[in-house]
């Protein structure tokens, strides 16, 4: 078997295209992940800085924001802004809004603008979306707590009739949200959040992967050597599974390849810390209890399902089709037609369906509440795809098998 | 050994490309013949358990094909017509994975391979890519694969298909070299090929077996109705028209003619013995132009 393995690797290797299309998917996600970090840029009084020196700027500024978002904590940041607020000096007027201007903001605002919009979201009833703009008048002297805020808006969240969400539903959100440790640590997360919002270039990984092995079985048929395999002692038996587990080690070793570029260079560049900070510092109405690392270590878990149904979907299709042009004619829609379609809600058959597949599928939607119920039993959309897939991954292979196993060798 | 093929038929939509074969082989050297179309192919690729019959079963030692599974494969060496390569595999690559697809014992793969492709004269340009080859190299690569695992049925079709005559003729005697103690089913429409190296020879027509005979008696059905005789080219042209021609031979301002027909065609024509290819033309006649082209080549 490990023979056969190895020659049916070598197979998927040595084709140029196999070659061609690798290095054009790598060098692709190299850019795509790596464009963030090109077109970086701060600013700080005397101007733009840029790239890695940038970066460095904005890392120095959050060492004195990794600490604890305790009560007190929050509080002393909204008071400071209401102070600076009270002197006519500091605030600027656009026609539309008040913000702070000159020292008050280079020296106050721009080194934790982000902490401070993250504290003023908090505030944000669902669906608004005001900036700083609520925190000069927030109501500090019964102490409107963050935490408590937090709570009821996210009760508020589950409680929106356009949500449509069951009583069962609520209580699941309400159950894992219960499960987020409070008061939230804060720090630097600039390569996680890049990470985690460019989950859905991964298509073009899972394309690349499709591409080269639509062959595996179609092109046998293409260039005519069914016929001698399959007339081989284990052409209809172990030559199948060496295709099925060639098909997946590549599959494996070419999206993981893709992985490190498209991990490795937000990281390398903006490093890894925030890695055990909570995904709520960049959403407080997140409802998973998981830290940055491990929302982006869960998320690539559920792609890899996805890689491996999208394997075996590829594998049915080429054990079925004469030729491998014919595989992709088909599956490239698979891939690319629900980038096209948007969801109109979380709730519905067909926003159901669409955050299934593949496309929506890559992205983790972490605070959209996606869950589905199957009687009283509720699941949130990282549980649901990974099962979908799964079964997809243990239905596709048998398949293929039997595909190739009942194909047919005519003139 | 006794390999049984029962009433076999392959039907495509209205057409039936194999129509009720049966036949029981046993060890020797069967020459398929039959013009394009025939229906060989497709007998071969049903032999080969590639194809599934409509209708009908294989049977080896008595067991059904599917019964034996591996079992059969095992002992089977195919190699089809046109077949492909991998053309990014050297030809010795290309062989052990042809022998980890036959399941022969890892111990001997590497003596097998070498031996096979020492025997097909390819030892040197072993290591080459097989996209390199040349159409004979690869014809020779492909009898190599098939016989890896030594195979107890060894199933060639065309296999001389494309193949200068020198070229051919090595075939041959390879062919002749493997098929010691097997069942060797091969198809052409070269007749010569076969008629140096089967014993036994089956001739198909419109899918069904037109005569299952040994290659010492194959003949006797038309004995006496080969004629030979001398005519002027005009003549000939009549003759061309009116008979099955199976050679014509320019002599002097005069034309040799053979013709395939029940009676003497003139007052001058004389017996002479026949050949397997009379016996083509007599079968299949008209409707055989494109090997009556082939043959003119052979015969000559």
């Amino acid at each position: 078997m490990k023979t056969l393995i190895k020659y049916e690797f070598l197979k998927i290797l040595r084709k140029k295209s196999t070659l061609i299309v690798m290095a054009v998917s790598l060098l692709l996600t190299a850019f795509l992940f790596g464009l963030p970090i090109l077109q970086y840029q701060t600013y700080n009084q005397e101007g733009v800085i840029k790239g890695s020196e940038g970066i460095a700027y904005a890392k120095g500024q959050y060492s004195d924001l990794a600490v604890p978002l305790t009560e007190e904590y929050i509080a002393e940041m909204i008071r400071e802004y209401q102070n600076l607020f009270e002197n006519p000096d500091n605030v600027g007027y656009n026609g539309n809004e008040k913000f702070l201007i000159g020292d008050a903001y280079w020296e106050f605002v721009a080194p934790r603008e982000k902490l401070l919009n993250a504290i003023a979201a908090n505030y944000d009833a669902p669906g608004e979306n005001t900036g700083l703009e609520k925190l000069p008048d927030l109501d500090m002297t019964n102490a409107a707590g963050f935490y408590q805020t937090r709570e009821e808006k996210i009760e508020a969240l589950l409680n929106m009739p356009s949500r449509k969400l069951s009583d069962a539903q609520k209580i699941y959100w309400s159950n894992m949200n219960s499960k987020v440790d409070t008061p939230l640590q804060y720090g630097y997360y600039g390569g996680w959040e890049i990470i985690i919002s460019s989950f859905e270039l991964f298509m073009f990984a899972l394309l690349c992967v499709c591409i080269v092995i639509a062959p595996v079985f179609s092109g046998e048929y293409q260039t005519g050597t069914d016929a001698v395999i399959l007339a081989g002692k284990y052409g209809k038996t172990k030559l199948i599974t060496a295709k099925i587990i060639s098909s997946f080690l590549f599959g494996l070793i070419a999206f993981t390849l893709h992985v490190l570029i498209a991990c490795g260079l937000p990281l390398a560049a903006f490093g890894m810390d925030g890695w055990n900070l909570p995904l709520q510092i960049a959403g407080t109405t997140i409802p998973y209890p998981f830290t940055f690392m491990q929302a982006v270590l869960i998320n690539l878990g559920v792609i890899y399902l996805i890689l491996f149904a999208m394997i075996g979907l590829t594998l049915v299709l080429s054990a079925n089709m004469k030729s491998p042009y014919v595989v992709l004619i088909v599956l490239v829609p698979v891939l690319f037609i629900p980038m096209f379609l948007t969801p109109n809600g979380t709730t519905g058959l067909y926003n159901l369906i669409l955050f299934l597949l593949p496309y929506r599928a890559t992205m983790p939607e972490i605070s959209k509440y996606i869950s589905y119920q199957f009687g009283g039993f509720v699941m949130d959309a990282l549980a649901v795809r990974a099962i979908v897939y799964t079964i997809l991954t243990a239905v596709f292979i048998p398949l293929s098998r039997l595909g190739f196993k009942k194909h047919q060798v005519s003139a | 050994m006794e390999l049984q093929l029962q009433h076999l038929c392959k039907q495509y939509g209205e057409k039936r490309a194999v129509n009720d074969v049966t036949a029981t082989l046993s060890p020797g050297v069967y020459g398929l013949l039959g013009a394009n179309g025939a229906g060989k192919s497709t007998l071969m690729r049903v032999i080969c358990g590639v194809l599934k019959p409509t209708s009908g079963c294989i049977r080896l030692n008595g067991k059904t094909i599917e019964d034996l599974g591996e079992r059969y494969y095992a002992q089977l060496g195919y190699m089809p017509q046109d077949f492909g390569f991998y053309p990014d595999f050297t030809a010795r690559e290309f062989m052990r994975y042809m022998a980890a697809v036959k399941g022969i014992d890892k111990r001997k793969v590497k003596s097998r391979t070498e031996e096979l492709l020492h025997m097909v004269n390819l030892t040197e340009a072993a290591d080459k890519k097989v996209k390199s080859y040349s159409g004979g190299m690869k014809q020779r690569l492909g009898i190599a694969q098939a016989e890896l695992n030594n195979p107890s049925i060894l199933i060639l079709d065309e296999p001389t298909a494309g193949l200068d005559p020198k070229e051919r003729v090595r075939f041959r005697n390879l062919i002749s070299d493997f098929a010691k103690e097997k069942i060797v089913i091969l198809s052409t429409h070269i007749v010569s090929d076969v008629s140096y190296i089967a014993d036994t020879i089956l001739m198909m027509k419109q899918g069904q077996f037109l005569l299952q005979e040994p290659m010492d008696t194959v003949t006797d059905s038309i004995r006496g109705k080969v004629w030979e005789f001398l005519a002027d080219n005009r003549k000939a042209a009549e003759y061309s028209r009116t008979f099955s021609v199976v050679n014509l031979h320019h002599e002097n301002n005069m034309v040799r003619l053979r013709i395939v027909a029940e009676a003497a065609p003139t007052a001058d024509a004389y017996t002479v013995e026949p050949s397997l290819e009379d016996l083509f033309l007599y079968h299949f006649g008209e409707d055989t132009q494109f090997e009556r082209g082939e043959e003119d080549e052979n015969i000559d």
